[in-house]
C-alpha cells in the first residue's frame, strides 16, 4: 500500500455513511456522521464508471471550486476521498432548500424574510464574483438552508472561473427558467451579469411563490422573458441582435411590475427591475446590490433563526400550522381549494381578486367579534 | 347685477359686463370687457390692504403677463397667486413658506453620519423658516438658501423622487385596501344569501318527507334536528380553522418581535481579503495580446456582458497575491526584509495575462 492510499484510507475512515437519501444522474447522497464528533455531513458518491470518458465534469467543477470557496453563504466541502472507484464529496449537511421552503403553502412569508433570503443569496454570490468564479446554476433548489438559517449557496457542478479574453463559454448553463436573455441568444463571451439575472427571478418567485419566469422550451422562454419585461430595443440592449443565436420573437410591450407585485415596496421594485435590466453590463452587480436602500430600509431584514423553516419536530407553531391545514393540503397553488394558512398571507400580499381573499376577510371578521 | 348681491358690493366696479344697469357710469351696453384704468382696479380688484385679491382682478391685472401691484408696485404674475384656504393671511403666508421650504430641504436621517448633524440641519432649517415668515434678513436668507441649494442639489433631487414614489406606493396601498373592502363586503352578501337559500331548502325538505314518506312528525323533526347539528357542526368547524390560521399568523408576528431583533443590514460580512489594497486598477490598459478581444468588431462581446477589465483585475490581483509569498529555498534569508508588507502595484501599463 502506498501513501496516497494510506493517507486515503485514513480520510476515508473519518466518515460514516448512515442512509442514502437521493440520487441524481451522476451521483448519490448519503446521509453520514463524522465518526469523531458525531457532526451530520452529507456524502456525496460520483458514480466514475457512468461516464465514458472518466470522471465527470460537474464533479471535478465541484472539486475545483469548492475546495476553495469559504464563506458563510457558500457550502463548505469537508473532505475529498474515494473507495474502490468511486469519488466521494463530504460537504456539510444542510437541512431543506429554498425550493422546499418556497413551495410549503404552511409557511407565510414576512417581507423581511425575503429581504433576509436575497441578502444572504447575494452576500454568497458576491464571494464568488470577488474570486472570479461564476456559478452558472443558481435556482432555489439550489441555495440550501442550514439549520440555523443561514441559506448556503450549492451545486458548484456548473460553475467555471471567469474566462480569459477571447476563450468562449458555453451557453448551455443555467436552468431555463432562471437564464438571461444573452444565454438564450447562444451568446459566448459573458459575465457575472449572467448569475444576476438568475437572483432576480429568485427575488420574484420569493414574492409570488411560482416561478416568475416559467418558459416551456429556450425558445417560449424568450417569449416568456419579453412578454413580461417587454422586448428589447437596440437601444436598451445595444448589439443583441447580433448574437449568435438571435431570433426575433415578436414584440411585447413591458407590463407594469407594480402590477404584479402589488405589495413590493418602491425601493423594492427599484431593485428587482435592476436585476432585470437587458444589457448585461449594466444589470446591478452583487456588490451593488448589497448596498441598495431596498436592505437598509425597514424593516430590518429577518435574523436567520428566526426565518421560516419546515421543521421535522412537532413544535408548537407546525402543529397549529398542520391544524389549519390538514384537510386542505393541496397539491400545488393552481387548486382552488379554499385558501390553506399560507395562502392567506400571499393573497393578500397580492390581492389577487378570488372569493378567497373574501373568505380570508370573513375569518378576520368573525374573528373580532370574539 | 347678480353678482353685487353675491360678493356684498365691493366687486361694483368689473361686473359691468352684465349691461343691466344704468346706475355704473362706466359701462357700456355692448362692451364686456372692462378696460383696466386705476379706477377699476380700486373700485373694485383691491378688497384691503393685506394683499387679498378678488378671483376677477387677478384675472385682469395679470394676464398679460406680469405686471406691477396697483398698491406696494411689487411685480407679480398670476401664477403666483392661490386661492386662500385660512382665514388669517399670516397663517397662510407661513403655510406657503414651509411648503416651499419643505421642498428645498428634503434631507432625512439616513442622510446624515449622526443624530447630531441631522438635528443641526433641522435647526438651520428652521431658522431660515424664521427669517422667511417673519420678514427679517430676507436677502441674506435667500442667499443662504441658494448656497445650500446648489451644495445639496443632487440629495434633494433624489430625496424629491423618492418622496414621490412614496406617495404613488401609498395610493396604491390605499387603492388595494379599498378593492378589498368590497370584496370583503360582497363575500359576507354571499353568505348571508347561502345561509337564507339552505334554511329554505330544508323547510321545503320537511314538507316532502312529511307528505310523501312514510316518517311520522316525531322522525322528520328528528330528522330536521340532525341536519341542524351537522350544519352547525361544519360551521364550526370552518370557523376554528380560520381561528387557527390567524392564531398562526398572530403567534409568527408577536414571535418575530419578542425574540432576538432584527439587526440592519450589514452589506459585506466577511473579512476576506483581497488584496484591494496593493492595487489600483486604471480605466483602461495596452494590452497587445487581446485586441482583437478589445475591439470587438461584431459586438457580441459587449452585447453579451464580458468585461475585459475583470480578466485585468485578474490578472493583477494574481500577480499581487504572490508579491508576499517567500519563495521555499536556500536562499530564504536574502528574500527576505527586500520583498515585504506594503509592496503597492499601480497597475502597470502592460499586462501579461498572469492566468492564462
Amino acid at each position: 500500500m502506498d501513501a496516497v492510499e494510506k493517507a486515503n484510507l485514513e480520510r476515508q475512515k473519518r466518515w460514516a455513511k448512515e442512509r442514502k437519501v437521493g440520487e441524481g444522474t451522476y451521483a448519490v447522497v448519503y446521509q453520514g456522521r463524522e465518526v469523531g464528533t458525531g457532526r451530520k455531513v452529507a456524502i456525496k458518491k460520483i458514480k466514475v464508471g457512468a461516464m465514458k470518458d472518466g470522471l465527470d465534469m460537474s464533479a471535478i467543477r465541484e472539486v475545483k471550486y469548492l475546495r476553495e470557496l469559504e464563506h458563510q453563504n457558500v457550502i463548505s466541502l469537508l473532505d475529498v476521498f474515494s473507495s474502490k472507484t468511486n469519488l466521494n464529496l463530504v460537504l456539510e449537511w444542510l437541512e431543506t432548500d429554498l425550493e422546499m421552503i418556497i413551495k410549503n403553502h404552511s409557511l407565510v412569508f414576512l417581507p423581511a424574510d425575503i429581504k433576509s433570503w436575497i441578502a444572504m443569496t447575494l452576500r454568497g454570490l458576491e464571494f464568488c464574483h470577488r474570486n472570479f468564479i461564476l456559478h452558472r446554476d443558481l435556482k432555489p433548489n439550489n441555495l440550501l438552508i442550514a439549520a440555523d438559517g443561514q441559506l448556503k449557496i450549492a451545486d458548484f457542478g456548473l460553475a467555471r472561473d471567469f474566462a480569459d479574453p477571447g476563450y468562449k463559454m458555453t451557453c448551455q448553463v443555467i436552468t431555463r427558467w432562471y437564464r438571461p436573455p444573452e444565454l438564450l441568444f447562444g451568446c459566448r463571451y459573458y459575465s457575472t451579469a449572467v448569475d444576476m439575472w438568475s437572483v432576480g427571478c429568485i427575488f420574484a418567485e420569493l414574492m409570488l411563490r411560482t416561478p416568475y419566469l416559467p418558459g416551456e422550451s429556450d425558445m417560449d422562454q424568450l417569449k416568456t422573458i419579453f412578454r413580461a419585461l417587454g422586448t428589447p430595443t437596440e437601444e436598451e440592449w445595444p448589439g443583441h441582435t447580433k448574437l449568435p443565436d438571435y431570433v426575433p420573437v415578436g414584440q411585447f410591450t413591458k407590463s407594469s411590475m407594480r402590477d404584479l407585485f402589488t405589495a413590493a415596496t418602491a425601493d423594492c421594485l427599484n431593485l428587482l427591475s435592476k436585476f432585470f435590466i437587458y444589457e448585461p453590463r449594466k444589470r446591478i452587480s452583487a456588490r451593488d446590490a448589497l448596498h441598495h436602500p431596498y436592505f437598509f430600509a425597514l424593516p430590518n431584514p429577518t435574523h436567520p433563526s428566526k426565518l421560516p423553516k419546515i421543521s421535522t419536530q412537532p413544535s408548537s407553531r407546525t402543529l397549529e400550522e398542520v391544524d389549519g391545514n390538514v384537510d386542505l393540503d393541496s397539491p400545488g397553488p393552481a387548486v382552488k381549494a379554499p385558501a390553506p394558512v399560507p395562502n392567506r398571507l400571499k393573497r393578500k400580499l397580492s390581492s389577487v381578486s378570488s372569493n378567497q381573499d373574501g373568505r380570508e376577510t370573513y375569518a378576520r371578521r368573525l374573528d373580532f367579534s370574539q | 347685477m347678480a353678482t353685487k348681491t353675491n360678493i356684498g358690493g365691493w366687486l361694483r366696479g368689473t361686473t359691468v359686463r352684465k349691461g343691466g344697469s344704468n346706475s355704473n357710469p362706466r359701462s357700456t351696453a355692448g362692451t364686456p370687457v372692462v378696460q383696466s384704468t386705476s379706477t377699476t382696479i380700486f373700485g373694485g380688484g383691491v378688497k384691503d390692504p393685506s394683499g387679498r385679491v378678488s378671483e376677477f382682478s387677478v384675472h385682469r391685472l395679470f394676464t398679460l403677463g406680469p405686471a406691477p401691484c396697483p398698491i406696494c408696485q411689487k411685480t407679480l404674475r398670476k401664477l403666483a397667486f392661490t386661492p386662500q384656504t385660512f382665514e388669517d393671511l399670516q397663517v397662510e403666508k407661513e403655510v406657503a413658506i414651509r411648503r416651499r421650504i419643505a421642498k428645498e430641504f428634503n434631507k432625512r436621517r439616513e442622510d446624515f453620519p449622526d443624530l447630531r448633524s441631522y438635528n443641526d440641519y433641522l435647526e438651520e432649517v428652521e431658522d431660515i423658516t424664521f427669517n422667511l415668515i417673519n420678514g427679517t434678513e430676507i436677502e441674506r436668507t435667500e442667499e443662504r438658501i441658494a448656497e445650500l441649494r446648489r451644495a445639496s442639489a443632487q440629495l434633494t433631487s433624489a430625496n424629491a423622487a423618492r418622496e414621490l414614489e412614496y406617495a404613488a406606493s401609498l395610493q396604491a396601498a390605499e387603492e388595494a385596501e379599498k378593492l378589498a373592502r368590497q370584496q370583503r363586503a360582497l363575500q359576507a352578501q354571499k353568505e348571508e344569501e347561502e345561509e337564507r337559500e339552505e334554511r329554505e331548502r330544508e323547510r321545503m325538505k320537511v314538507i316532502e318527507l312529511l307528505e310523501r314518506s312514510e316518517m311520522s312528525e316525531e322522525q322528520v323533526k328528528k330528522e330536521v334536528e340532525r341536519w341542524r347539528r351537522e350544519r352547525e357542526k361544519k360551521r364550526l368547524a370552518e370557523q376554528r380553522r380560520q381561528q387557527q390560521a390567524a392564531k398562526t399568523l398572530r403567534n409568527r408576528a408577536a414571535a418575530q418581535s419578542q425574540m432576538l431583533p432584527d439587526t440592519p443590514h450589514v452589506p459585506l460580512q466577511d473579512d476576506y481579503y483581497a488584496w484591494q489594497d496593493k492595487y489600483t486598477m486604471l480605466p483602461t490598459y495596452i494590452d497587445p495580446s487581446h485586441g482583437a478581444v478589445m475591439q470587438d468588431r461584431e459586438g457580441i462581446m459587449r452585447a453579451g456582458g464580458y468585461r475585459i477589465e475583470e480578466a485585468w483585475e485578474r490578472a493583477i490581483r494574481s500577480a499581487v497575491a504572490g508579491l508576499d509569498v517567500m519563495p521555499i529555498d536556500d536562499e530564504e534569508d536574502q528574500w527576505n526584509g527586500t520583498l515585504g508588507e506594503g509592496v503597492t502595484v499601480e497597475g502597470a501599463g502592460n499586462v501579461v495575462a498572469a492566468s492564462a
